[in-house]
């Protein structure tokens, strides 16, 4: 019998604005609308470096230089996000800022961030499915993966403070489809889609998130509300909701 | 294991607490976009906010003043507030040479780093001489480099001879020394340098931006401050006019000169809140190699400096702008402070319900086996109090 996949659902609220900084990136700064699933790693990552007391945050290795979020990146078979609300990209200033003093010659823009600040609580909803043989072959216990998703501080850049609002744990099986409905991003890849979102281009974690100038890159999509998904699924239920994982 | 979670909510009446931009005499405020849902359609309004790189700042020029009053280091740019944070080889330079202990372990082979250093200069003086328009000015720096370098190979303390020479020691070493690896040192020893002789640095954070480069978060946290939300359509942003006059004789023609000159400076009014998160456990201790760089004592003299720029900035509330002028009338009027022995952060105050979903948070780490403190100010305890009280519940838990 296959065991069923430890997951992790963990409701984020943020402070008003998301910084995720999309690279490369030049003068003209780009923001993501969207949390990307290396962000989500990267998130959870740091509470859980904490709780080993590790405070290294690059690894050197071989005169090559990684984030030392990739030491707990197999933990972690799929993760994605489903975000409540429109985050709106905004940046206050899109001319360019010039010398100081005449010694700095670089000239950049400011920092653009996706607004999830209104009427409406905006809030982003993290999934994680854990890779349990891993995990039971590193130092962590399903307890400190567990605080470690309420210890989440930021997404992405350092003013993108979140609190965590809930972590819902439990189990589920992973199944085969042919159509399904989902709130969360999904990888668009061979899929029929009915329903609003947006797609966008960002690292593959699975191939690592340790360095980005090599990274491969996929789209995923970002549905707005719930959509249609028809194609040959491989899905999850988590709680009351399904995810669809990478083809 | 120590980490501080502060929410703090502040009123603030026309205030100019975080300019962005001129165009022409306006002076414009941040403002960000409220977004407002009615029948599915998204309508924008523009309300004044703070960013994190203010508060940021803020907090970093308290840390200088706490850092210096319990006579911690402080390197020079951040001393004068300019936190540029050894971005690159000019700016890392000086921290080479000032104090003995990491002088003696980087400059070890005085003979041979001289040596190489005079070939390099040589050959750089040589080239420009040859080239189709030598300049004179150029030319020049290098001979004083030259004379630099040959004085610091026979003086009887090189390290006194740097420092006095501090502008022309750093261009030497940072450009002539680090940047063509005369002194080849690896991300470790980077890092080690920089947090020895920097407590903001080592709280704040840098990106060593040259080669290898070198990274470290910040210690802390803080996000955008931004209106209340239930209160967020009342805040406004407002220009005020403004003019400075000028005497003028009676033989002065008309237009000649700027009698009266009439600028705007666009005043914020609004209930604000804002997170700022501090990790205790990341002061003194390498983002490379997880180990400790400086000794306990250090590091608990360290984190109680953080503490008390924290304590500083809010209770003085001197954080943004325009302060001398667009004071604020208001201050602050809630915090929320929770300290956990891991990452934890409380509810934004931008949100009504931020102490009680706070609070019922907490009760989870509870259940799960830690302990915490969780203070208020809302009515009568003032927020001198609450942050009194976190403080001393950190020392009796030894995190300094």
């Amino acid at each position: 019998m296959v065991p069923l996949t430890f997951f992790l659902k963990v409701t984020l609220r943020p402070t008003g604005v998301i910084a995720l900084r999309a690279l490369p990136q030049s003068k003209m700064r780009t923001a993501l609308r969207y949390v990307p699933p290396t962000t989500i790693v990267g998130a959870i990552a740091y509470p859980l470096l904490h709780i080993a007391g590790n405070r290294a945050e690059t690894v050197y290795d071989k005169k090559k230089f990684k984030s030392a979020a990739e030491e707990v990146l197999n933990l972690f078979d799929w993760v994605t996000v489903k975000t409540t609300g429109k985050p709106r990209l905004y940046g206050a200033l899109l001319k360019i800022n010039t010398v100081y003093r005449g010694k700095v010659q670089s000239a950049v823009t400011s920092f653009p961030f996706a607004v999830m600040y209104g009427t409406n609580d905006a809030t982003i909803t993290a999934v994680y499915l854990i890779n349990e043989e891993e995990l039971a072959g590193s130092t962590y216990r399903l307890e400190d993966i567990k605080r470690a998703a309420w210890g989440i501080t930021r997404l992405g850049s350092r003013e993108s403070v979140v609190s965590v609002e809930d972590v819902e744990t439990g189990r589920t099986d992973i199944v085969e489809t042919d159509v399904t409905e989902t709130p969360y991003a999904f990888l668009f890849k061979g899929l029929e889609v009915s329903g609003k979102g947006t797609l966008q281009s960002v690292v593959d974690w699975r191939s690592g998130i340790g360095d980005y100038s090599k990274a491969e890159r996929m789209v995923m999509f970002y549905p707005e509300e719930s959509v249609r998904v028809q194609g040959r699924l491989r899905i999850a239920r988590v709680g009351e909701e399904v995810i669809v994982l990478a083809p | 294991m120590m980490f501080l979670s502060v929410g703090v909510r502040f009123e603030a009446n026309v205030e100019a607490l975080n300019m962005v931009e001129t165009a022409g005499n306006y002076g414009k405020h941040r403002r960000v976009p409220y977004l407002v849902e009615e029948d599915g359609k998204l309508k924008t309004v523009y309300v004044p906010a703070l960013s994190g790189e203010s508060l940021a700042h803020a907090y970093q020029e308290h840390l200088v003043m706490e850092a210096l009053s319990l006579n911690l280091p402080v390197c020079e740019d951040c001393k004068r507030h300019e936190f540029y944070k050894s971005m690159d080889e000019i700016h890392l330079a000086p921290k080479l040479f000032l104090s003995d202990t990491v002088f003696e372990e980087v400059f070890q082979d005085i003979p041979s780093i001289t040596t190489g250093t005079l070939k390099l200069l040589e050959e750089e003086l040589q080239k420009v001489k040859k080239g189709k328009n030598p300049k004179e000015e150029r030319i020049k720096q290098l001979e004083k480099y030259i004379e630099l370098i040959r004085n610091f190979r026979e003086s009887s303390n090189p390290r006194d001879l740097f420092v006095q020479n501090k502008s022309l020691a750093a261009q030497l070493v940072g450009d002539f020394m680090i940047k063509k690896k005369v002194l080849d040192l690896s991300p470790y020893k980077i890092e080690e340098i920089i947090i020895k002789n920097c407590v903001i640095e080592d709280i704040g954070g840098f990106m060593y931006a040259a080669s290898p480069p070198v990274r470290r978060s910040s210690a802390f946290q803080v996000s955008y401050a931004l209106p209340v939300k239930s209160v967020a359509l009342f805040a406004t942003s407002e220009p005020q006019l403004h003019a400075r006059h000028a005497q003028m004789d009676a033989s002065s023609k008309k237009g000649n000169a700027s009698e009266q000159m009439i600028y705007y400076v666009e005043t914020g009014t609004a209930l604000y809140g804002f997170t700022f998160n501090l990790d205790l456990n990341a002061i003194g201790v390498s983002a490379i190699t997880s180990e400790s760089i400086l000794d306990k004592d250090e590091i608990k003299s360290r984190r109680e400096a953080a503490l008390k720029a924290l304590f500083r900035m809010l209770s003085s509330a001197q954080f943004g702008a325009k302060l001398s002028r667009f004071f604020p009338v208001g201050g602050i009027t809630e915090v929320a402070v929770a300290v956990t022995e891991h990452p934890f952060v409380v509810t934004s105050p931008i949100y009504d319900d931020y102490i009680a979903r706070t609070e019922k948070r907490l009760k989870v780490l509870k259940s799960l086996g830690e302990k915490y403190l969780f203070t208020v100010a809302t009515g009568e305890k003032v927020p001198e109090e609450a942050l009194n009280e976190a403080m001393n519940y950190l020392r009796e838990q030894g995190a300094f």
